[in-house]
Parts: structure tokens; sequence; C-alpha cells
């Protein structure tokens, strides 16, 4: 497929990235390992003016331990965060949740900020620009209904990053610079919770890093998924145990994932926690499974999931 | 739409070239440099069979803006060869019949070469991992897993 047409600018620095979106007017998008984004390019569900590279931007390439943080650059590739000693020894879940992202070709390029900014997905929107013309555009391509969900109002798009779910877990901080300045906040926190403008981001900001509080967890991530590569989540559910708790992180179905802080760890306890992700999870019928058993299997990936690491800690 | 001179360093011969911002690493090595053992299969990441080597790491050409990889070396199939004497890979992949219509071929080649400079005696489920972005019609992997290992094996 033949890209549109666009301008290229490479920045050096996070402030030269910034000074090109304001160059063109907020009509740039910014490309790291272009995973995602050249697919989207390539099908027009994005057509920007100018694309501008932040790869060249060495500072976020770098991960780094202190001050009780892991620090991790935006730029880290997925395999170098994989095959990063202290990722492998203290969040077993980040590194399940980067092995399942993907393939390994894929994971040598795209990067962990690119990763957590992905575009959400449906069976009805990733699709060519001539199949989206003769549907009829939908809500997140401003249209004016959804075409899987006829009259609902809200686009239920999934998001599909694994990582974001081990992240959250972990309660990882992300920060952000943008033409308004700098803040960090929670990950969980960037999400608008509709599919059809998915974060909650000013115009121009940009992920820089990403921050985990250092301290030794136990993890599991269960994936639902028809391949055992390539393939995006079904249906996710990533655990971190720490000692004051567990938190979970249920995502892959509908536009943001959904985070439960585990007050015990007996069985009623799991029992109900997976049934209130249950009940909250809104699966529709936008990726290749029924949208029942996807809902079903959050509950169950829930309960498999806390129970692994119980078991394993005995 | 901008044209930017780019150098590459394609297959160990230094070219320069004025490459469209928009241009895919796969339209510059296909339709400016002839190098048709770049196969593109799906176009959007999915298949594999348009990997390249840059700097020694496998990339979708499909999916990489040629002027992202400016002063780079690229190595695509046809520089594996040494001459006419095949690489220890290619002969493998004859050997075991690890190839039917050979369109997903030159990416499996260059993805099982980096692996086995990286890792030169593999398991089996190491180069299971390395190509799971690979997908082939014909051989059912089977072959191809067979063909690499004995590559690793003779290597050694």
């Amino acid at each position: 497929m033949i890209l549109p047409g666009f301008e290229y600018r490479k920045a050096a620095s996070v402030a030269e990235a910034i000074a090109f979106y304001n160059d063109f007017q907020g009509k740039a998008r910014y490309l790291a390992g272009g995973t995602d984004l050249m697919p989207l390019l390539k099908y027009r569900l994005s057509t920007p003016a100018a694309v501008v590279d932040l790869k060249g931007i060495q500072e976020l390439g770098a991960i780094s331990a202190d001050h009780g943080w892991l620090t991790i650059g935006a730029n880290v590739t997925l395999f170098d965060l994989k095959n990063d000693p202290v990722v492998k020894e203290y969040f077993p879940v980040l590194c399940q949740s980067l092995e399942a992202t993907s393939c390994e070709t894929l994971q040598m390029r795209g990067t962990i900020g690119g990763n957590l900014l992905q575009d959400t997905r449906c069976i009805e929107y990733n699709k060519t620009m001539e199949w989206r013309t003769a549907r009829g555009f939908c809500l997140k391509m401003g249209g004016e209904t959804c075409n899987v969900v006829p009259h609902s109002r809200i686009c239920l798009s999934n998001y599909c990053s694994d990582n974001a779910l081990s992240l959250i877990a972990l309660s990882a901080e992300v920060s952000l610079a943008g033409p308004e300045g700098d803040k960090t906040t929670g990950l969980e926190k960037i999400f608008s919770g509709c599919g059809s403008r998915v974060f909650a981001l000013g115009p121009g900001e940009i992920l820089t890093r990403i921050r985990i509080p250092m301290e030794k967890s136990r993890g599991v991530y269960e994936k639902l998924r028809v391949r055992n590569s390539i393939d995006y989540p079904l249906a996710a559910v990533a655990v971190a145990m720490r000692q004051n708790g567990a938190r979970v992180c249920v995502g892959g179905v509908g536009p943001a994932p959904r985070v439960y802080d585990l007050t015990g760890t007996d069985a009623g306890s799991v029992r109900d926690g997976a049934q209130k992700a249950y009940t909250d999870a809104r699966a529709v019928p936008n990726s290749t499974l029924s949208p029942t058993y996807r809902r079903k299997m959050v509950r169950a990936l829930f309960r498999r999931a806390v129970n692994k690491i119980l078991s394993e800690g005995k | 739409m901008r044209r930017i001179v780019c150098t590459f360093v394609v297959n160990g011969v230094t070219r320069e070239l004025l490459v469209e911002t928009n241009a895919l690493l796969s339209e510059v090595l296909q339709d400016d440099l002839g190098l048709k053992g770049v196969h593109v299969g799906c176009g959007t990441g999915d298949c594999g069979a348009c990997t390249v080597l840059v700097d020694g790491l496998p990339v979708l050409s499909c999916s990489t803006l040629a002027v992202t990889v400016r002063g780079k070396e690229i190595t695509t199939v046809e520089g594996m060869a040494n001459g006419t004497k095949l690489h220890p890979l290619q002969e493998s992949f004859i050997e075991h019949g690890a190839l039917q219509c050979g369109y997903c071929t030159p990416g499996m080649l260059l993805a099982s070469k980096r692996l086995l400079e990286i890792n030169p005696s593999p398991s089996r489920q190491d180069i299971k991992d390395a190509l799971a972005g690979h997908l082939c019609r014909c051989t059912g992997y089977n072959k191809i897993v067979d063909a690499v290992m004995a590559a690793a094996e003779g290597e050694e």
C-alpha cells in the first residue's frame, strides 16, 4: 500500500519535537517505532501533514534505576525492556506481557511509549478506505453512528496494549511533555474512556518516561488470543502482588483498562473481584471472538491469574 | 512533498539516493535499487515477508519510512550469498525443502541469520520464537525449523 504524502521532521530533543508539532499547527503525528502508526497511515485512518520522528531523541532511550524508581525512556524497545535484568527480577508481570506482545521482530522495532499510546482497534475500523467508505463512517471516523452497536453514542473499540495492563498493575506513572508544560500522572489516568478519542492528553503532548516503584513483586499476565504470536489480546488480565496487596488490571475489552485493588487473597475476595470485572466488562461484537465468550473469559482469566500467583507463593 | 538526499549502505555498497519523505524502505529497495528479493506480503506488519536487516536487526521494510534509516547498514537476501557461494542457511533451506513458493523465504532467512548471530546454538523453541512474526502458508514451518537447526549445527 502506498502512503499518503506528508512532510518528515526528525527531532533531536523533546522541545524540538514540540516545536515541529506547533510548526504544522497541530496537524502532525509523532513517530517512534511506527508499528502502529504506519498501518494507520496506509489505511488513511490518520492523515497528518507531517510526521515528527522521535527516535533520534537520545535521552528517551535509557532505562535507569534510582531513588526507588525504575525509569524507562519512551524510546526503549519492547525487546530491550524484556531483556532488562531489573525488569526480569522485579516485575515478572511486565516481562510476561512484553513476551506476549506481538512477535520478536516487532518487539525489536516497537517502543514502550508507542505501545502505550497505540490506537484502539475494532473489526469495523481497521479496514481500508474503500471498505469503510462503502460501509459508512463510524463514530471513530467522525460519522454519526457506531457500526457495531447501532445507536450507540460512545465508541467501544478495544484498547489492545498488553503492557499498559501490567504497568498499571505495577502502579506505574508516566511523564508527559507538551506545549503547556510537563506533568507526571498515573498511567491509568491518561485514558478518556471513549474509543473515538482514546487518550485524555493535550494537543502535542509526548509521553517521555514511564516510572515504576522499585519494589519486588510477584505477577502473572494472562491473555486470550487465537494464535500464540502476532495477535492482539481479545481479553487480558495482569496481576501484580506486593507486600500491601494485589492490583489487577483488565484490558482488551473496551477503550480503557480497568483497575481492581484486591483487599484480600482468600477465595471469596478473588471470586468477588472476578465477578465485578465480569459485570464491568462491556464487550461488544467488535473483534473476532463473540462478546459473551470474551466477557466470560475476563472472569476466568482474572481468577486464573490471581490463583496462579497464590499457588506459586505456597 | 519534499525529497531528501539519503545514504544507505545496502549489502555493503554505499548508495546515495533522493528519497521522498513518504517512501517506504521496501519501495526504495525494490523500485530504486532493483532488489526484488524484498517481498511485500500484507503491507501492514503481520506477515514478515518484507523483513530486511537494518544494522543487523530485523526490520519490516513495508512499515518503515526509508528516511528514518538514513546512514544505516541494510542487508537484503541478495546480500547473504558471497558471490556464487550461498550462505549456509540458504544451502540448508534447499537441503531440507524449507521453501515451496519462496515468498516468505527472504524474511525467514534474514531473521534466522540474525538469530544465529546472537545465539549460535538455538533450541527449536528459540527458532520458533525468532520466526514467530513470519508467516509461511506452504511448509507448515517444521522444515524451516529443521533447516535452521541444521545450519546452526553445521556452523558449530
